[in-house]
């Protein structure tokens, strides 16, 4: 960044050493500043829908069926924490909370470890025909689960799984796997062969090379991927519906009229959702921090 | 079928003015057998397991209902499983593997002939008694299959209403009208008047499916209706094109709904309702059933008979048919027979089972020991009472067909309706493809 | 520089190859038996339904009818077209708005804001951004953002005319295309009086200013008139200016002669009323001109037959650009910085860096990004089946989504929904075999 400034004082290389700092920092503002202003118009159009939502969630359904939810801004005395109320006071919700966080948290949890035991195996271990079942396993990413449902109904009814949160978990799990072994092995090949190589000549175990050194420099990748994860299973529906498990998603399912906008009970919920998932990434973001694997280069 | 519909609904109406009488006797009758019965029914146990489709506050009110059965029953436990719309994949998912729930709530009896015939279904014979007692002939034979009782109509929603915006109408100088002459002249006014006439809400399939069997059903008659519905009569039938034609002169006219041709298109339901009495109004009139007030009270600030009132369907034809009422109903399937299952189903043929639901409003029901008393609105009684009175009562002829032509979003009936009113002018086109949709489905079996 | 190779054996002895093996299969064991069981064995009984009839867990033998249907009727065509658009446009653009960002991310200091803000359409449920964005997509500018920020824009510049919509009240009055001119019909001669009467005006649309119709006087020398709301509750009579009836002011009134060119125009009084005076003696017709019913913008149909493919891919790109950026950025910042700082003081401008060391090194990380975006399109059911209304549920159609209804929506043809899902599967072997290929060439 320094380098569009520097060719030019050279010349006069001691004098300006002051009017050089100052020269450079407007260079380097100018050069910045386009890239400011065009992420700030992005980030306040990405912002609308979602803001949007927000303002839907605080207004009256009967206020919503003539004008559209800006309206708040020039009435702002419309707003309403009613239908938070409504949501809130309900005490089904207490209990879908508490379903979805172990669905959630159980699935994410074993998908990353499974996910990054077969991630390291296809990385940097051999075997016999590893190439080709690390295909078959990025070939099944592109399996619907609905497909899934029936099947796993009969076998869950054999085997009393219905009903049951585990059942849920390991069925996210599944579903989870290939994206997870797709992104981890990915990166874990980015790991510079060297550091491994000479973790296994100083009599190292597969296991503690894994543990000690893989982990540690895959933790970006881990990160997001658990991101993803822990946010896909706590929005699902559809799974937890056809086994018989109340989460969030389901309970507020059930809370929707028939007939009649149920806008004011769809906002709000999708509100309150979305600051778990939210806490998660800011939780994990950090996380994703420069210079991890140049440190333990040297 | 049909003969049963129409002497049924003659008894309906004979039987209605006995209707207080019978509503009281009916509830001393159960409260008489619960109390001798009381040591048999603490002696039933178990569980029951029971997807529905009703969600939010209507889920509530059912609840008062497995309360009422609770008092005479507290040894059984209910597990209502609200599903919404969502009920199809999940009741053919359990089926299919293998383990469905004990009972189910189906409003479609095209759907529940096919479970019939898979063999899926248990029939509810043992309730037959209590059935007949309560509900007419027509009601009983809407849920019997292959000759055998497979079916309780819980609950029923009268589809021939019409709904209008009482300023609107008032604004352009219209009475609500009775005949279908003076539908099209209230038509004509409320376009003129700047409002249009007619909220349609094409979004949703099956709003268009109601409007065109109200209209066949009250220019041709129960009987006729019946053909079609079965298939005796084809759908290019000229009966079916003179109501085609017919049921253009309302969607025709792009300018005369609200959001004309393309808003129709968009429109949804629940949008068609908030067209109609939000303010200012985009149109004047929505053709729907009872459930059409639960959605202006929650969506609207429209308040009843200032800013909403109701009106039976206008007549067509004079006739058997003139009346004729099209009802949607919930059908009450079991999968299981059970000791538990069997004393749930017979309390439900109860009237206080449906007493229970009836106090919340937003219910009618087949059953007509039903205490009026107990109905919260005058529009809840005027619903019920119009269901008992009706001279003839026919299902919601989509609900009856094969499901893939007549319950599918997108394709079927459904589908081929939005094509229609894409383009209404096409009558002849659109009948040869609602034939050839038919033909297929009935060939499948399904 | 390329990107590392996958792990060579070792030159040290055998034990390490065979414990190699066994570490392999301890480390595989547990992600395979949980594919196995849930994804494997379900993909077999999908295959195996595809090939039996429609109903029950197996039912009967049907061998390839399932797939001639499919290939017959025309339930796929338009899913088939529709994915094929989702694929071409989606992956690209969502891989490279994740890249630019997460790039240009690296240049601001309020990072975790702008991450936040991209990343949270990911954190809101599918059917929450389905009702979200089908509201936002309303055709009525009044209640659908997207449309209302469309209007703001075109209101600049197209002023709406008076009345936002009017028909004659008498055939009389001619209107030869929507939007255009209506002309009376019979002719005008100096001193006659020209009544246009208007229907189908709302009460909350005639202008405050208007007054009670009013019928002027005819004058000699002068052609006069009345432009009023014809209409009174109960219909009133038809052409007639009556009690009860309100005058139209504002609305431009031409008078044109024989031939049909404008000579003189007028604008209306608060009772309707407007007058064309030292008019010579011919024939003349009296119009209401065009500009008086300019329709103010009624918005577009994003949720109609021709752009709801477009609306859904705005919102689905909306969804997950946040993905693309957060596992780029997870890429970046594993990155060796040291590579980077080298071919910068090598004198590489900014965008030589980014071209030939950072895009390079990312590829990997691009790759899965693209992949799995390709796969998840071609998957795409949520988001579809909560935005797009009912009636053109067909025009939006996708695969996943014509197999569900297959499946479960009412057909409740599982033999055929099993037959869209193999059809599926097959789909995707393509963007297999292409990531075979790049393998192959990252391990030679």
């Amino acid at each position: 960044m320094t380098s569009v400034a520097a060719p030019a004082p050279a010349a006069a290389a001691e004098v300006p050493k002051v009017q050089e700092s100052v020269a450079a920092k407007i260079m380097r503002w100018l050069a910045k500043a386009p890239v400011q202003i065009l992420l700030i118009v992005i980030g306040l159009l990405w912002l609308v829908p979602t803001i949007g939502l927000f303002a839907t969630s605080i207004l009256p359904a009967q206020q919503l069926a003539s004008k559209g939810w800006w309206q708040i801004f020039s009435k702002p005395s419309l707003a309403t924490w009613s239908n938070y109320h409504a949501l809130l006071h309900n005490h089904g919700m207490v209990n879908a909370f508490k379903t979805t966080a172990y669905i959630a948290v159980g699935n994410t949890l074993l998908v990353v470890v499974f996910g990054a035991m077969a991630g390291y195996a296809f990385a940097w271990l051999e075997f016999p025909g590893r190439d080709w079942i690390f295909i078959g396993v990025i070939g099944l990413l592109v399996v619907p689960l609905q497909m899934a449902l029936i099947p796993m109904f009969r076998l869950y009814d054999t085997f009393s799984l219905y009903g049951t949160v585990w059942g849920i978990v390991l069925f996210h799990t599944a579903f989870g796997l290939p994206f997870a072994i797709f992104l981890l092995r990915n990166f874990f090949t980015g790991i510079p062969k060297d550091i491994l190589e000479s973790a296994r000549i100083d009599g190292a175990n597969e296991f503690l090379i894994f543990v000690k050194l893989i982990l540690p420099l895959g933790l970006p990748a881990i990160a997001s991927l658990a991101i993803f994860q822990f946010l896909w299973t706590w929005n699902d529906l559809i799974v937890s519906l056809t086994f018989g498990v109340q989460p969030i998603t389901v309970w507020i399912f059930g809370q929707l009229r028939e007939f009649g906008t149920s806008i004011d009970v769809i906002a709000p919920a999708a509100f309150i959702s979305l600051l778990i998932p939210l806490a998660v990434f800011f939780a994990f973001q950090r996380y994703f921090v420069q210079g991890l694997l140049a440190g333990s280069v040297k | 079928m049909k003969k049963h519909h129409v002497i049924g609904a003659a008894i309906v109406a004979m039987v209605l003015p006995l209707v207080l009488i019978g509503a009281a006797a009916g509830r001393s009758a159960t409260s008489g057998a619960a109390a001798s019965g009381s040591a048999r029914a603490a002696g039933v146990s178990g569980t029951v397991t029971f997807d529905g489709v009703w969600t939010g506050s209507e889920a509530a009110s059912f609840g008062k209902v497995i309360k009422a059965f609770n008092k005479v029953y507290p040894n059984v436990k209910i597990k209502y499983n609200p599903l919404g719309n969502n009920v199809s994949t999940v009741l053919s998912t359990s089926i299919a593997g293998g383990h469905p729930p004990d009972m189910a709530d189906i409003a479609q009896p095209g759907y529940v002939k096919q479970l019939v015939q898979q063999g899926h279904l248990k029939p509810i014979t043992y309730a037959s008694g209590v059935i007949g007692a309560n509900f007419s002939q027509g009601w009983k034979s809407l849920g019997t299959f292959s000759g055998k009782l497979y079916a309780l109509v819980f609950k029923a929603s009268n589809k021939s209403l019409l709904w209008y915006n009482v300023p609107a109408f008032k604004a352009a100088g219209v009475k609500p009208p009775k005949t279908w002459a003076q539908l099209t002249a209230a038509a004509h006014n409320l376009l003129a008047s700047g409002t249009p006439a007619f909220s349609i809400g094409g979004a949703d399939g099956w709003t268009l499916t109601d409007l065109f069997e109200n209209i066949y059903l009250r220019t041709f008659g129960p009987a006729t209706y019946q053909r079609l519905t079965t298939h005796d009569i084809k759908w290019t039938d000229p009966t079916v094109i003179t109501a085609l034609k017919e049921m253009a002169t309302i969607i025709g006219t792009s300018s005369n709904m609200a959001g004309g041709t393309s808003g129709a298109l968009q429109y949804g339901f629940n949008d068609s309702v908030t067209n109609a009495f939000g303010s200012p109004p985009k149109a004047a009139m929505v053709f729907e059933g009872d459930f059409v007030s639960g959605v202006i009270q929650s969506s609207t600030k429209s308040k009843a008979g200032s800013g909403y009132e109701v009106t039976p369907f206008p007549t067509i034809k004079p006739g058997p048919g003139a009346t004729g009422v099209e009802v949607g109903g919930d059908l009450f399937v079991t999968f299981n027979d059970t000791p538990a299952v069997e004393a749930f189903v017979k309390f439900l043929a109860t009237p206080a089972a449906a007493n229970a639901w009836a106090a919340d409003g937003g219910f009618a029901s087949g059953n007509h020991n039903v205490n009026l008393a107990v109905f919260p609105t005058a529009i809840d009684k005027a619903n019920q009472v119009a269901m008992g009175q009706a001279k003839s009562v026919v299902f919601d002829m989509s609900d009856e067909q094969p499901a893939s032509f007549g319950a599918t979003t997108g394709q079927g009936e459904w589908g081929i309706f939005q094509t229609f009113l894409k383009n209404p002018a096409n009558v002849n086109g659109i009948a040869q493809q609602l034939e050839k949709a038919a033909t297929a489905a009935y060939k499948k079996g399904k | 520089m390329e990107p590392p190779l996958a792990a060579a054996p070792p030159e040290s002895g055998e034990g390490r190859n065979w414990g190699r093996y066994v570490a392999g299969a301890v480390f595989l064991a547990p992600a395979l038996f949980v594919l196995g069981v849930w994804v494997v064995y379900p993909v077999v009984y999908t295959v195996l339904r595809s090939f039996f009839g429609q109903s029950g867990y197996l039912g009967t033998w049907v061998g390839l009818d399932n797939y001639k249907r499919l290939f017959t009727t025309s339930t796929l065509e338009t899913a088939i077209k529709n994915n094929a658009i989702w694929v071409a446009v989606v992956p690209a653009f969502v891989t490279s708005i994740g890249l630019l960002f997460a790039v240009l991310l690296e240049k601001i200091r309020w990072k975790v804001a702008f991450k936040t803000v991209v990343f949270l359409p990911m954190a809101i449920s599918a059917f929450a951004t389905g009702v979200t964005w089908r509201i936002m997509y309303q055709q009525d500018p009044n209640l659908g953002a997207v449309n209302a920020l469309t209007r703001s824009v075109k209101d600049v510049f197209n002023q709406p005319g008076v009345l936002s919509q009017a028909f004659p009240s008498t055939s009389g009055l001619q209107q030869a295309s929507p939007g255009g001119a209506m002309v009376l019909q019979r002719p005008l001669a100096t001193g006659s009086v020209a009544l246009l009467g208007l229907t189908g005006i709302a009460p909350a649309d005639v202008p405050k200013t208007a007054v009670q119709a009013v019928q002027p006087p005819s004058k000699p020398g002068t052609i006069v008139g009345t432009v009023w709301r014809d209409f009174k509750p109960g219909g009133g009579k038809v052409g007639v200016v009556e009690k009860g009836e309100l005058g139209l002011p504002g609305v431009t009134v031409e008078l044109r002669s024989a031939a049909g060119k404008t000579v003189q125009s007028t604008t209306s009084q608060p009772d309707g009323s407007f007058a064309f005076s030292g008019v010579s003696p011919g024939s003349y017709r009296a119009a209401i001109g065009a500009q008086t019913f300019a329709k103010p913008f009624a918005g577009y149909a994003w949720l109609g037959p021709k752009l709801i493919t477009p609306a859904l891919l705005i919102a689905y790109i909306w969804i997950w650009a946040g993905f693309s950026m957060v596992v780029v950025a997870a890429g970046l910042a594993a990155m060796p910085r040291d590579v980077l700082e080298a071919a910068r003081t090598d004198g590489a401008s900014e965008w030589q860096v980014f071209r030939r060391v950072t895009v390079p090194l990312l590829a990997p990380v691009l790759i899965v990004v693209l992949v799995t975006m390709v796969i998840n399109v071609l998957k795409v059911f949520d988001l579809v089946i909560a935005l797009a209304p009912e009636s053109t549920q067909q025009n939006a159609n996708v695969i996943a989504l014509a197999m569900w209804r297959t499946a479960f929506g009412g057909v409740n043809d599982f033999g055929t929904g099993s037959a869209i899902a193999v059809f599926l599967f097959v789909l995707v072997i393509p963007v297999l075999m292409l990531n075979i290929r790049r393998f192959r060439t990252e391990n030679k």
